[in-house]
């Protein structure tokens, strides 16, 4: 049996995961973002944005989108690939006051889960503020037809 | 005289050629090599990667423009004429409903897409002949309560961007008990 071309597929299949596994940006955090009616989200680009999780306590995989029965309480904001805690909101104005200092028209990514409470992000959206940053994209799953 | 051979030693007189004709005809290739561990592997590896990898759903953004909060300096304005406010409050057992209406506006949008269609129609946009009592860039503030969840402030936004409003912003959270 000439195995050749089988084993040619499947390596390719494993390279194929192990990059696509990688790419899924490290920035992000597990969450369900969003869903809303009639969304006028678009897709944003790359550079110059530097991405603010504020992660829900527990992801758990098996709820589905647009499900907010979760505890609304936050577990930690990132900001890029640092984490911090709730309760230290100056260190993250600090930290994208310093991402601002290195590139001056820099837009902050804010990714929430969708069933957090307002207040848990509230403080997160003045902590932006506070480090002067202009432009403010909040995240949210696109329009079912450009997904 | 010598000796008769062995029955069996007679038999298995060969050539090195004839041995290698002998060895193909058997089948047994002496240059083949054993795959299957390899394959096994391989698999293992592929049914792993398959199984813990898995792909992101499309997200989009909302460009927003924040509240100053303090840190920022205040630009002298003229104080804006009259935002519209719209007011989001947390329903339902476990606070996942929600309630939206605009503030000293009868009647109450039973979702975010009537909300916005309300918001269209207060809109002053002769462009599309609309005829309301505010501008596209009118301020839009948006009051969640504080245990609204993030999904429907989100939404309450996003229907403001839907009517084009273009000066969206946040106030600060209200808590349950005002």
């Amino acid at each position: 049996m000439n195995m050749t071309p089988m084993i040619d597929v499947t390596f390719q299949l494993i390279i194929f995961f192990m990059l696509v596994n990688n790419i899924i940006s490290e920035e992000a955090v597990m969450m369900i973002v969003p869903e809303l009616e009639e969304p006028k989200t678009r897709e944003m680009g790359e550079e110059n944005r530097v991405t603010v999780n504020v992660a829900p306590q527990s992801y758990d995989p098996d709820r589905g989108i647009g499900d907010l029965n979760i505890p609304g309480e936050a577990a930690m904001v990132k900001v890029g690939l640092e984490e911090f805690r709730l309760d230290d909101m100056e260190a993250v104005t600090e930290a994208l006051r310093d991402a601002r200092s290195r590139n001056k028209d820099i837009e902050v990514m804010l990714r929430a889960d969708s069933g957090l409470f307002f207040d848990e992000v509230q403080p997160v959206m003045q902590a932006i503020t506070s480090a002067g940053i202009v432009k403010v994209n909040m995240v949210a799953y696109l329009p079912e037809d450009q997904r | 005289m010598p000796a008769p051979l062995p029955d069996d030693e007679t038999v298995h007189h060969q050539s090195q050629r004839q041995k290698r004709r002998g060895r193909v005809i058997g089948g047994g290739n002496p240059m083949e090599l054993n795959l299957t561990s390899m394959i096994d592997v391989v698999f293992q590896l592929l049914i792993y990667f398959i199984v813990t990898s898995s792909f992101a759903i499309g997200e989009g953004v909302i460009t927003v423009k924040l509240p100053t909060g303090p840190g920022t300096p205040q630009q002298s304005q003229k104080p804006p004429e009259q935002p519209l406010k719209i007011v989001v409050n947390s329903a339902g057992a476990i606070g996942t409903g929600y309630r939206v209406y605009i503030e000293g506006l009868a009647g109450r949008p039973a979702n975010f897409k009537e909300l916005a269609e309300t918001l269209i129609q207060l809109q002053y946009d002769p462009s599309r002949g609309l005829n309301g009592a505010y501008k596209p860039d009118n301020p839009v503030i948006i009051r969640p309560e504080t245990s609204v969840r993030w999904q429907h402030v989100v939404n309450a936004f996003n229907a403001a961007v839907k009517a084009r409003y273009s000066n969206v912003s946040f106030a600060q959270a209200k808590s349950a008990e005002e």
